[in-house]
């Protein structure tokens, strides 16, 4: 267990700044999750841990040392690649021996460490396979013991289930975060999915455009988010984002008007993004116990429903509020039908405010 | 009937397009085949009007003729030789020119070094003849760094002139496997180097662990085709020894031009024509099985 300190990561190809300063500290143990859109960042900032890519300013720290200088063997690092990188001329055997190999340790100890792993992992039967002849799954968990069989500082994983299908994406998810409990490895995961950072997570930090736009655990993350980026990231289906106008009891959305409390310091007239889930809007007919039947914070109000999706235990009811398109949801057996006027209560108290200009929360 | 003819007609169209291409194959690979193969089973013949039908007397004298085995004997060790000089240089270079350099310089180096492939046979020949000669470039190198005394007749030694040859052969020869070593590395996924990088994996580690295992289809399928096309390499042989000197370098290309156009005995060339068709032959299926496999 190591800790990670990220102190001011710059990143420059040529002339184009990828990252601006990127801060992290990341406790010994801790689960960090880096989540973001394509191009945030993220990947890169892990491949500058690994000592895959080049340090352009700032320092990165392992335990106590700083490791811009050291090459990625030298860093007490394992890392876990999105294709897997299994040597494919090599059995699962020798796939997760090869570290310890070069490393000159002694074959009976390597023996031990491997099988040790490939049982945890149940990899034992396909010890002897090549990964030409092994499931996406399989090479998974070939990935994940070639890295714990070296018993590295910290584990780097960088979009690792992003190439298997959803099941076992869930089933893969879950057995990362038995290992992380396990063995209590400091780790820094890599991802584009907000499932898989909400789940697996400790820390979560979010990415856009080279900068960090949030950090902090996935309900600081979830129920606090900073930014308009943070609320609609987050959550699917995403949060509804309206643009609203701030009245004297409430806010004016459309030609409707949602009473409710709006925060401090916001005056009647002002625009504002108001930032809502899908959760917190339910047919009036349909409060959850999680709702208020207080009005100030559930003002029903009603609008045209345009389309209602069936997920089976819940159905998403999408509907216009003036020229927004939001969604609400319901549960699975209610009845609703699609293009007729339905009122639909609105949980204010677990609304989000945001300035429409700097996009930062209003609170 | 109306409906066979018209079932003949539909099904003869295909072999009707293909007609032209087969009858330019036919002339063009076919019938001189057969002909050699023909020369080989007579005595004597372009040079009598009836030559005499002699069945396998003609391999029964190539079989024990010293000339036929020395030739064989120097065709191997110059193929072996060729080919293993061409993959050591060629992929030394293909190693070389893929790192991750400046992209003008890499492009300038992989232009260079593919020039010997662009030169003819001719050209190259009368080059190294004139750097080899006792008077040439390379022997006045050599006795200016001290390394000989007195200058080296490269080609006309029959100690040397093999090793001349191979040398010459080298540097023809490693831009093809060059470039297919290449564009074989190209294809090699950088996440393997990375995740070898991180498994503590140095230079020469990555090269056997990674690169070869990764190129090891290109590499058989590229040395099987270097072994067949150097087996038969006829002009820079003998633009550049001329089999010589005596028959240090003698192949067994070389032998059949000697054997047809020197010595105008042309039942035996085509028998010793004949007997590089076999082994060439059997290159060729060892090719075509890797190529199918790959597939």
């Amino acid at each position: 267990m190591s800790r990670i300190e990220i102190r001011n990561l710059v990143k420059m190809y040529g002339a184009h700044q990828a990252l601006h300063g990127i801060d992290i500290s990341i406790q010994p143990g801790e689960f960090c999750v880096l989540v973001g859109p394509s191009g945030c960042g993220k990947s890169t900032t892990l491949r500058m841990v690994a000592g895959l890519e080049t340090i352009s300013g700032g320092e990165v720290s392992i335990g106590d040392r700083v490791v811009n200088g050291l090459r990625p063997k030298e860093r007490g690092i394992a890392m876990v690649f999105q294709n897997y990188a299994l040597y494919p001329s090599k059995t699962v055997y020798n796939n997760m021996a090869f570290s310890l190999q070069l490393s000159r340790m002694p074959k009976p100890e390597i023996e031990r460490r491997v099988r040790e792993v490939a049982e945890i992992l149940e990899l034992t039967p396909l010890l002897d396979r090549k990964p030409g002849a092994l499931s996406g799954g399989q090479r998974q968990r070939v990935a994940m013991g070639r890295a714990i069989v070296r018993d590295p500082k910290v584990f780097l994983f960088d979009e690792p289930l992003s190439n298997l299908d959803a099941k076992l994406r869930g089933q893969m998810r879950a057995e990362i975060k038995r290992l992380h409990q396990r063995l209590e490895n400091t780790i820094i995961y890599v991802t584009h999915d907000q499932v898989e950072a909400m789940t697996l997570a400790d820390r979560i930090v979010i990415m856009r455009d080279g900068r960090i736009e949030q950090q902090g655990t996935p309900d600081e993350i979830f129920h606090d988010p900073d930014t308009v980026f943070v609320a609609g990231f987050m959550g699917s289906p995403p949060m509804n984002l309206v643009d609203c106008m701030v009245t004297p009891d409430g806010l004016k959305l459309g030609d409707s008007e949602i009473t409710c409390a709006t925060p401090n310091g916001l005056r009647a007239g002002e625009r504002v993004i108001c930032g809502i889930r899908p959760d917190d809007i339910r047919p009036a007919s349909d409060m959850t116990a999680d709702m208020t039947a207080d009005t100030a914070h559930s003002a029903p109000i009603t609008v045209p429903i345009n389309l209602i999706e069936q997920l089976g235990t819940e159905k998403l009811v999408h509907f216009s509020a003036g020229d927004h398109e939001m969604i609400g949801k319901t549960g699975g057996r209610v009845t609703m039908a699609e293009g007729a006027p339905h009122p639909m209560s609105f949980d204010m108290k677990h609304a989000y405010f945001f300035d429409p200009k700097s996009e930062k929360r209003i609170r | 009937m109306t409906s066979t003819i018209r079932q003949m007609t539909t099904k003869g169209t295909p072999y009707f397009f293909l007609l032209p291409g087969l009858v330019i194959l036919g002339a063009l690979l076919s019938v001189p085949l057969y002909k050699v193969v023909e020369y080989s089973l007579y005595d004597n013949v372009i040079v009598e009007r009836n030559p005499t039908y002699v069945g396998l007397a003609n391999y029964q004298t190539l079989l024990t003729d010293p000339g036929y085995w020395s030739a064989g004997l120097n065709t191997l060790l110059f193929t072996v030789g060729s080919v293993l000089g061409h993959m050591v240089v060629g992929i030394g270079l293909a190693l070389l020119v893929n790192a991750d350099i400046a992209p003008r310089a890499r492009t300038f180096f992989r232009s260079m070094l593919v020039l010997p492939w662009i030169f003819t046979a001719v050209v190259v020949a009368l080059n190294w003849q004139l750097l080899l000669n006792p008077f040439g470039l390379i022997n006045y190198i050599l006795q200016w760094m001290g390394l000989t005394t007195e200058p080296l007749d490269w080609l006309g030694d029959p100690n040397l002139a093999m090793w001349s040859l191979l040398l010459i052969s080298t540097w023809r020869g490693y831009p093809f496997i060059m470039v297919s070593f290449l564009s074989g590395l190209q294809t090699v996924p950088r996440e393997l180097y990375e995740a070898a990088e991180i498994d503590g994996a140095g230079f020469w580690s990555k090269f056997w662990h990674v690169t070869l295992p990764q190129l090891k289809p290109v590499i058989y399928g590229v040395a099987l085709l270097d072994l067949i096309w150097t087996f038969q390499l006829f002009p820079l042989v003998w633009l550049s020894t001329g089999g010589g000197p005596g028959r240090a370098t003698e192949v067994l290309s070389t032998l059949t031009f000697r054997l047809a156009f020197v010595d105008f005995q042309f039942s035996q060339a085509a028998t010793v024509a004949v007997s590089i068709l076999i082994i060439s032959a059997a290159f060729t299926l060892l090719y075509l099985r890797n190529e199918a496999r790959r597939l």
